[in-house]
């Protein structure tokens, strides 16, 4: 059975897929719809949703457009996702395929190195790195790259640990590959499918992450993202709560469709649990 | 469409709106109604939670708040700045101005059964505070020349030079009375007497959970009959301030400080049921709010660009949209509600096309300004926002850092920045205020409530060392003269002379009565049973 | 004999790692721009050189770096945690004052959490590919998306405000004076509103995490040999399944019983809760070093205390398993 079949089987991925593709678009599209930043005051402040024409989900309280801002906002919302994933991975992956071929003591330190990591309380850890350098989108993607990592490099070792025992790992070595093209072309594509999977689970965390850190004011000032719409909606919660309500069914919605997305990839890349349980 | 236009209608319907919510500038002042009557209990949400309760040491404002009940200085201020006694029963100021005598009261005690006498203020003025406090430090050592105890109630202060504001000096944030037999050849600030503080005050401490609340008791042996009418107090630290109106609308809080709710939630808690909102209770400080530019370098040391920028930002948008209707356009450095204030200056109306064109007169190259967003709360973020679009609207590119309290300091302190919001307490009378701010001598480094500006002009540093010390009646001109080159140079950009307003259970009568408002309301504040 | 080896062992370089820690977290939090000093000199909305430099002398800021670094790494040998600048305590104190707080809060999050976790997770394997499997991992999944925050407030307006069932904020009913059993009730109706949020999310995981590792489990060998045997289903599940099941989430839960202090920040500031996270995250506001790096000490011990007992539940509970080294 194909990896498209057996990932179309699971009907959650599908869906999630879907939503995930839906806000993919609306951050393509946002400046089609939105040719104007969603900083500009546009109109009244406090508008209901639906209280005026062309200004579906409000305004907040500077008069600024909330469709505008939840669209522009996918954007960097989704960018900051995927950055910071793609960076915790460029270290994670490394360190955990370093430790897991070599073994011994090189396994030793980089794994003391990753748990010296682990012991940090993650949330703290990125609040001080934050508070450190300052808020702004670097200091928040690596933030949140660094407290992610960790989980990678264990992944990683675990897996490669496993394969490296393989046959044709083995035979690798026996015949004479130099060590780096065995890491790349043996071993490491072998590992994509549980880091892809883990992948899609970072992204909605990083997302997840990056909106609890806006919500306590530590938001990069010049990016609309869904995050810094919620801190800003929230103190007007009871009165006006399509502020915070929206950009927050955007965070829901996509960490939804993302994790739903990567159970698809699980089972899609593990057939042997899509054959099991009754 | 023209900007001006937009931010009308934005600014017209936002006031409509709000008036149909609830309360723009609707200011419900209590009616007392009958005999105090004693007993009960009233919990306040302060915050930030405070560093500690001892004045003497330390001026936060939400230790000023707690702490005010607990100490007292000899002096009390209404809402017009009037000296009311205090702790000093009567003063006499001689006619030449030089010596100021004040009459103590005679049967006060300190919490702990110890007498008051002229030897804690003596102690107070002469060593603690001239040792501690940076606001009193500067005016007991310029100006005043000796303080001598008189008697056993009785004390002396010759000054100089003759300094009329020194009269507005003894509010109890300034100059508390500190308790001689506590401090006297102590380290003050390892003193474990710090953690449980001694005062006169109408209320004194009992209890301090960290993180929770602070809890204040009547004290019996207050020296008004009668007073203070409350039994308990309690100062509830509640960090989200979404939670505090969810505590006041539940009942939990009876009072939200000025300060402690946003205020845009302010128009809607206004409208519920048994609730009272007022400005009043800020004029000894009355903030004053503008947008700080270090003029030292680039674009900022043309004054046809610092004039462009004030033209260029919406103020009444500001005040309206961002400040939910509260405050008065602030059109000088000295305050409306603060002494020698003149109406008689040039205006800066927000006009974007003025400003386009003394920006291009200025010969600005289009380099990128850096605005450090004022880390206070989210008004003070959406206000950055807004001010960022009205400059980029006329051509200016504006970019907004944010930071903590920690990071805002350091760096405005260090002059480490180009734009910011700031707001500075007026103190009553511009020699204890104002002239901070703008005297080249207050240059200096690590405190971003000097002249961080780095604003320097002999003359106006010469009318202000002139006008603090000039017999009562020469003080306004000489105060016209310096708000006129100011006004015109404009080293800061004035924006709203801000209100903060506080608000309170309807119940609770004859609140809100002095110039520091909540600072000192509980010898005065009784609940309606 | 090798069980106590091994605690030994770990136990000592958990030593090594907190002075590590410790010493990365001093260098990690001066990097921070400000210092305690300047701090309160913001808040004060006056100040002038003097007051800064007396504030700074008093909190030892002026000595050298080297001499503070030592200072504080030789305390902390004798548990000393240092002097908070702020509050004017020691941070010891400052820190047994909320701690319980905290941990009644994450440990009523943590049971509620994974008791319903399992139950959900346990219910969904069972009914695996049934649509009330998908309901579950559905609604599981609801509660993990949703911002922690954004739960919160939606609570606290819902249940405190609307309803008016549970108080919104605090530890317990102020001004009260209540003892006893009747002080225990109030923290606990105080307490129903943050756990729950707490623990929702985590319930998701536990929940998501059972299900998968039971599927996985019961189409393994020694399952079906059961099976075949004849032996009774429930007694398959109870014995068999589950037992090996709840191990990763043995480890997920060691892993989460460590994050006391993160987990906790944003729970304890919508709903006003004295605990460390609060404390940790006003100290690092406040630049108030002693305490922040007093927090993160304590809480990375329990990080490597905790990591520490689930190896060695994994040990106990299964000793094929090989667990580091």
């Amino acid at each position: 059975m194909s990896f498209f079949k057996r990932f179309a089987r699971n009907k959650g991925a599908l869906i999630g897929l879907i939503i995930l593709l839906l806000v993919v678009l609306a951050a393509i599209l946002a400046p089609y719809f939105y040719p104007t930043s969603p900083w500009r005051m546009v109109t009244r402040p406090f508008l209901p949703p639906m209280a005026m024409d062309g200004y579906w989900l409000g305004t907040d309280a500077l008069g600024r457009d909330v469709a505008s801002g939840v669209m522009h906002g996918a954007r960097v919302s989704l960018l900051i996702g995927l950055v910071s994933t793609v960076t915790a991975l460029l270290i994670g992956v490394p360190i955990g395929a370093l430790a897991g071929y070599f073994g011994g003591l090189i396994d030793d330190a980089l794994m003391r190195f990753t748990e010296f990591f682990q012991t940090i309380p993650a949330f703290a850890l990125a609040i001080v790195i934050v508070a450190i350098l300052q808020p702004s989108l670097y200091s928040i993607v690596l933030a949140i790259a660094i407290v992610s990592w960790p989980p990678v490099a264990r992944l990683v070792r675990g897996e490669v640990l496993s394969l490296r025992s393989r046959e044709y790992v083995q035979a690798a070595v026996v015949i004479g590959q130099s060590t780096p093209r065995i890491i790349f072309t043996q071993v490491l594509p072998n590992t994509i499918a549980p880091i892809t999977v883990m992948a899609s689970l970072m992204v909605a965390s990083a997302i997840l992450l990056e909106s609890a850190l806006s919500f306590l004011g530590l938001g990069d000032p010049n990016m609309m993202t869904w995050g810094y719409m919620i801190g800003a909606g929230r103190t007007r919660l009871i009165a006006a709560w399509w502020i915070s309500f929206f950009p927050g069914v955007a965070i829901f919605l996509t960490v939804l469709a993302l994790n739903l997305v990567g159970e698809g990839l699980n089972d899609a890349l593990n057939p042997r649990l899509s054959q099991e349980g009754g | 469409m023209s900007e001006k236009i937009l931010a009308r209608a934005v600014a017209t319907t936002a006031i409509a709106f709000l008036m149909t919510v609830g309360a723009v500038g609707s200011v419900h002042h209590a009616q007392a109604q009958g005999e105090p009557t004693r007993g009960g209990t009233v919990q306040l949400a302060v915050t930030p939670e405070p560093p500690g309760l001892m004045l003497g040491l330390m001026q936060n404002g939400p230790t000023q708040m707690i702490a005010g009940n607990i100490y007292e200085s000899l002096l009390r201020y209404d809402t017009d700045l009037t000296p009311q006694p205090s702790l000093a029963e009567s003063w006499e100021i001689s006619d030449d101005e030089l010596t100021y005598t004040f009459k103590l009261r005679e049967n006060v005690k300190w919490h702990d059964g110890e007498d008051f006498t002229a030897d804690d203020v003596m102690f107070s003025l002469d060593v603690f505070l001239r040792e501690v406090h940076p606001r009193w430090r500067p005016t007991v050592n310029a100006q005043v020349a000796s303080i001598e105890k008189t008697g056993d109630y009785e004390i002396q202060i010759t000054l100089n030079e003759p300094f009329e504001p020194l009269l507005l000096s003894f509010e109890v944030g300034t100059t508390p009375m500190i308790p001689r037999h506590i401090y006297e050849g102590t380290d003050y600030r390892a003193n474990p007497m710090n953690a449980t503080p001694i005062g006169t005050g109408p209320m004194k401490f009992v209890e301090w959970s960290r993180g929770s609340y602070v809890h204040l008791q009547r004290f019996e042996d207050y020296y008004l009959d009668n007073q203070p009418y409350i039994d308990e107090v309690y100062y509830r630290f509640i960090p989200d301030a979404a939670s505090r109106a969810v505590a006041y609308e539940t009942g939990t809080v009876d009072v939200l400080t000025g300060g402690s709710v946003e205020i845009f939630d302010v128009p809607r808690l206004a409208a519920l049921p048994n609730t009272c909102v007022t400005t009043d209770g800020w004029e000894i400080f009355s903030p004053h709010a503008w947008v700080a530019l270090n003029v030292r370098e680039g674009a900022l040391a043309e004054k046809s660009f610092r004039q462009g920028l004030m033209h260029a930002i919406d103020r009444e948008f500001a005040r309206d949209v961002v400040w939910s209707g509260y405050g008065t356009i602030a059109n000088s450095p000295i305050s409306s509600r603060t002494r020698f204030h003149s109406e008689d200056l040039p205006e800066y109306a927000y006009d974007p096309d003025r400003a386009r064109e003394l920006i291009a007169e200025s010969g600005y190259d289009g380099e990128t300004l850096e605005f450090l967003v004022l880390p206070y709360g989210e008004t003070w973020t959406r206000w950055a926002e807004a001010t960022r679009q009205n400059l980029e609207d006329v051509g200016v590119s504006v970019n907004l850092v944010t930071t903590d309290v920690a990071g805002w300091s350091e760096r405005v302190g260090n002059f480490n920045f180009q734009m910011t919001h700031n707001f500075l307490y007026q103190y009553g009378d511009p020699a204890l205020g104002v002239s901070r701010s703008y005297v080249s001598t207050n240059i200096v480094e690590g405190n971003p409530f000097s002249n961080v500006m780095g604003y320097a002009n002999e003359e106006v540093d010469r009318l202000f060392a002139e006008a603090a010390n000039a017999p009562a009646e020469e003080r306004p001109a000489l105060y016209q003269e310096v708000q006129e080159i100011l006004v015109d140079e404009l080293p800061v950009l004035w924006m709203v002379e801000m209100d903060f307003p506080t608000v309170y259970r309807c119940d609770l009568q004859d609140f809100i009565t002095t110039a520091i408002g909540v600072n000192d309301a509980f010898r005065d504040a009784w609940l309606q049973q | 004999m090798h069980l106590l080896r091994f605690i030994g062992g770990r136990l000592i370089k958990g030593v090594i790692v907190l002075i590590a820690i410790a010493t990365l977290n001093f260098f990690l939090i001066r990097a921070a721009p400000g210092d305690p000093a300047s701090v309160m000199a913001g808040e004060a909305g006056a100040a002038d050189a003097e007051f800064l430099r007396q504030l700074r002398e008093q909190f030892g800021l002026d000595r050298p770096l080297y001499e503070q670094l030592w200072i504080y790494l030789t305390d902390i040998l004798t548990l000393d945690l240092g002097f908070s600048y702020r509050q004017g305590r020691p941070v010891i104190e400052l820190i047994a004052d909320r701690l319980p707080a905290t941990l009644l809060l994450t440990g009523a999050a943590f049971v509620f959490s994974l008791v319903l976790g399992v139950i959900l997770g346990v219910l969904a394997a069972r009914r695996a590919g049934k649509w009330s499997d998908s309901a579950i991992t559905t609604g599981a999944l609801f509660f993990y998306a949703m911002p922690l925050f954004w739960i919160a407030l939606m609570s606290q307006i819902i249940f405190s405000l609307w309803l008016g069932w549970l108080p919104n904020v605090g530890f317990e009913t102020i001004g009260a004076g209540y003892t006893g059993l009747r002080r225990a009730l109030d923290i606990g109706t105080h307490l129903i509103l943050p756990a729950t949020t707490l623990g929702l999310f985590f319930t998701a995981l536990y929940a998501r995490m059972m299900r998968a590792a039971m599927l996985e489990i019961s189409g393994a060998d020694f399952v079906k040999t059961a099976r075949a045997k004849g032996v009774h289903e429930g007694r398959i599940v109870r014995r068999h399944i589950a037992r090996n099941a709840i191990l990763p989430v043995v480890t997920l839960a060691g892993l989460q019983a460590g994050q006391i202090v993160g987990g906790a920040v944003l729970t304890e500031t919508v709903f006003g809760w004295p605990g460390i996270g609060r404390l940790m995250f006003e100290a690092l506001a406040q630049r108030d070093y002693q305490v922040l790096l007093g927090v993160f000490f304590v809480s990375s011990a329990m990080v490597v205390l905790f990591n520490l007992i689930t190896d060695v539940v994994y040990r106990v509970a299964d000793p094929r398993i090989e667990v580091g080294r």
